[in-house]
């Protein structure tokens, strides 16, 4: 067994110098129900003995026609489908949504309304974080740091039902703002909860950083080479592991972050350990904006009267948000009626699961996992 | 009152008696502690429905898994698939006969004591073996291969890693001569009473409970058993009872790894309390006898399920390593510092009564004892701390120095993920 990690030169000199046996390549099917593929992926895996040479993923399996169903509602009616895009930041994809109408429609959401959709992004961002972070850990084997994730989780989720009245599909925007203001006590709870997630993050902390075993599972892993990560169209968390400073909120900023700036994470390693640590790092950095925008909150209206039989004039736009996943994005046209011609959703995890065939080859089968959290999939972006 | 045979068919029955209901409780307690423990430790209660505090859990799962259909694959090697269990869990049920819960109560204190349980151990590894084969499934073949090997990896510095303590009771026990008997190894460390091995040895205790974990297949050496991996492991094919032995074996398998921990590390049966001499005196021959073997049974019992806790508790907070990484940990750096543990104390063992023509006693003690217990601990954070630094070795799988040079001539250096550029010509342009 050669000394190093998967490296697929090593392992082609082994089988050519062993002339007189027969080995063949075995096709292995990761099926959509397992315990590791983050919601229903399945792997196609072509194996030489451990190492992986050729994968093919297969989509599909959670598809439910959001983008048609879009066209078949209102535009506020078709507001919480996009909840069920990426079920994991229901905020931000909704975000994506209404932000591309008003776009259509040039129509500036009050101030009040920005900062409101900046705090709950936020909150999102660490929410999904959360999961993709005690997910990651779990499929290497640490049980217990996803309890603590979660736990937070449930501080951000209670706080969401009592804004929104659901914890994770909250119908909450509004085409020209939010639904309603914050109840009365809830910025305080905010305020507590995020004293208490600094103590968690410290735990977190505790438990992850430093960790050999945890290092050994991941650093060197899954390397994403810039350019690669440019062709491939990556964004979010996959694109600044690999040292590419590009996020959104800073070199497209909308709504409230043309106001509020954002330090993004960025590590250069490029390895499974600096996604990682890039999405852990949002964290700190969503939790100061949370803080900045609860300190900076504007008063006034939080929504623009709009009709709820919409229309928007003829034409067609792009609108972009920075999710916990990467660049979510909405290419609506209009043709002027109260339903949308089209909605198409730029699923940040679809674009991203493109890489996986290309990061696998070469590695071993242990590595499938550790790469395949890295990259952080939320199925339903993948097949809305 | 009876004659001396009745006496020792009284003495053996009551050992057997005890021997035989303590293997069924340990799953019992072994497996209530590990989801209790685990849940506490993840903010969550663990088992509460099943009973007071959910301590009927795992007589409830026992009967679920007894109920449960026997599924059997067609085309199974059926006389190596039903045999499997069997030869998992018979060697370590044989092993409780050596195991001294109290000077009174082993249930044959054989004199190759620690050779008896250690081949017992390497007995394990057939049952796995049969496991894997006889499922008739590639991917489980493959787990069982790879939990056979990480077994037989990890055997060898266990082993080992006791011989530092074997050496020691030549030194301190009666006469020179030394033993491996577990009973005689805990008689070397009652007198003084502070005398535990492991403060002499605690770089053998600690390689000896890593080993322990590999063996056990606990976290993190525990690939075979983990969900999340792809090749689901050797019990792949089992269901119900079957399934029940290797789960039980397993635990059952703990209790030995911690029960020859605490025997030759921790003082076995010894503490306060448990002194022959001081009951006996004061209540008389049997009374005396009963109540200082209660004392005994329960200072073994105390720090057994101590060092169980601490399994459970190392499986609550370390991630799983990879089966290339486990191997590379096995022989390349815990074989290394066995042998240079055994080296090492073996030499200040022998020559320092020689450096100093005579053997001083400080304390009750030996000198050249203390010096190999300084020496053990500075070996032993220098292993903890230093280790990665001095050698190059770690389980990362970055190449030891030595090594590197070798392979630059055999092929092109491996890829290390170099520092990204700043964004190019191409991401400027975007902007």
């Amino acid at each position: 067994m050669a000394i190093d990690q998967g490296n697929q030169q090593d392992t082609h000199l082994y089988i050519e110098g062993a002339e007189g046996l027969r080995s063949e390549e075995m096709v292995l099917n990761m099926g959509p129900q397992h315990p590791s593929t983050h919601g229903v992926l399945r792997l196609v895996l072509t194996l030489d003995g451990e190492t992986v040479v050729h994968c093919t993923p297969v989509i599909g399996y959670l598809h439910r026609g959001i983008e048609k169903i879009l066209e078949n509602r209102p535009y506020m009616g078709g507001i919480r489908y996009m909840d069920n895009s990426d079920y994991l930041s229901p905020m931000l994809n909704e975000t994506a949504y209404v932000g591309a109408v008003e776009q259509l429609m040039g129509l500036e959401p009050p101030r009040r309304a920005q900062y409101i959709r900046l705090m709950t992004n936020e909150m999102q961002r660490i929410a999904s974080h959360m999961v993709a972070i005690g997910t990651y850990l779990l499929d290497l084997g640490a049980m217990t740091p996803i309890l603590y994730c979660f736990r937070d989780r449930e501080g951000i989720l209670d706080l969401f039902e009592a804004l929104g009245g659901s914890r994770f599909n909250v119908n909450y925007m509004r085409i020209g703002g939010v639904l309603h203001d914050f109840p009365p006590g809830w910025l305080h709870r905010l305020e507590q909860w995020c004293r208490t997630f600094d103590q968690s993050l410290k735990e977190l902390e505790d438990l992850v950083t430093g960790n050999e075993i945890f290092e050994a599972r991941t650093q060197g892993v899954g390397y994403i080479d810039p350019q690669q990560a440019i062709a491939y169209g990556l964004t979010g968390p996959n694109l600044r592991g690999s040292g590419i400073n590009f996020d959104l909120r800073v070199d497209r900023p909308y709504m409230a972050y043309r106001e509020v700036s954002v330090n993004p994470a960025v590590r250069q390693e490029g390895d499974a350990f600096a996604r990682f640590r890039v999405r852990l790092d949002e964290c700190y950095e969503s939790l100061r904006l949370i803080r900045v925008a609860m300190d900076t909150l504007p008063g006034g209206p939080i929504s623009t009267r709009t009709p709820i039989a919409l229309r928007p004039p003829r034409g067609e736009t792009y609108f972009a948000v920075e999710s916990s996943k990467g660049e979510q994005g909405i290419y609506l046209i209009s043709d002027g009626s109260e339903y949308p011609y089209r909605a198409k959703i730029r699923g940040p995890s679809f674009v991203n699961l493109q890489i996986l065939p290309e990061l696998l080859r070469g590695h071993k089968m242990g590595d499938v996992v550790a790469i395949l959290g890295s990259i952080d999939l939320v199925l339903g972006e993948v097949d809305r | 009152m009876l004659s001396d045979f009745w006496l020792e068919v009284i003495h053996f029955f009551i050992t057997l008696i005890f021997a035989l209901i303590f293997i069924p409780i340990i799953p019992l307690l072994g497996v209530y502690l590990d989801r209790k423990v685990l849940g506490l430790m993840q903010d969550r209660l663990g088992p509460t429905y099943t009973g007071p505090w959910g301590l009927l859990q795992t007589v409830v799962d026992m009967i679920k898994l007894l109920s449960k259909e026997d599924i059997r694959a067609s085309a199974t090697d059926n006389i190596i698939f039903s045999l499997a269990p069997v030869m998992f869990l018979a060697p370590i049920i044989t092993s409780f006969v050596v195991l001294p819960f109290s000077p009174y109560m082993t249930v044959n204190a054989l004199a190759t004591g620690i050779i008896y349980l250690v081949a017992l151990s390497s007995l394990d590894v057939i049952g796995v073996f049969m496991a894997g084969w006889g499922s008739n499934n590639k991917y489980a073949l493959m787990g069982g291969l790879r939990s056979a090997a990480q077994m037989i990896s990890y055997e060898l510095p266990l082993v080992l890693s006791l011989i530092g303590v074997i050496m020691l009771t030549s030194v301190l026990g009666k006469g020179g001569v030394g033993s491996i008997a577990l009973s005689d190894i805990i008689n070397v460390q009652l007198h003084p009473w502070w005398l535990w091995l492991i403060l002499i040895q605690p770089l053998g205790f600690l390689i000896y409970y890593t080993c322990g974990l590999a063996e056990t297949n606990r976290a993190p050496f525990d690939l075979p058993e983990a969900e999340s991996e792809l090749v689901a492991g050797y019990l792949t094919e089992y269901s119900g009872l079957r399934w029940a032995m290797f789960f039980l074996g397993e635990y059952t398998n703990m209790v030995i790894v911690s029960a020859i921990a605490t025997s030759l590390f921790l003082g076995g049966w010894s503490g306060p309390g448990a002194d022959q001499g001081f009951w006996v005196g004061h209540l008389g021959g049997l009374l005396g006898g009963i109540i200082f073997n209660l004392f005994a049974v329960f200072w073994f019992q105390a720090k057994l399920w101590t060092l169980i806790f601490v399994f459970v508790w190392i499986r609550a907070t370390l991630p799983r390593l990879r089966a290339d990484q486990l191997m590379r940990y096995a022989w390349l750096i815990l074989m290394p510092i066995t042998l240079v543990n055994i080296l090492i104390t073996g030499f200040v063992l022998l020559i320092v009564p020689d450096l100093m023509g005579e053997t001083m006693i400080v304390a009750q003690v030996p000198v050249n004892v203390w010096i190999a217990g300084a020496v053990n601990w500075v070996m032993f954070f220098t292993y903890i701390l230093l280790f990665d630094r001095i050698t190059g070795v770690s389980v990362k799988g970055k190449m030891p120095r030595w090594a590197k040079r070798q392979a630059t001539t055999r092929k092109q250096a491996q890829p290390t993920p170099q520092p990204a550029p700043q964004p190019t010509a191409l991401a400027q342009a975007q902007k």
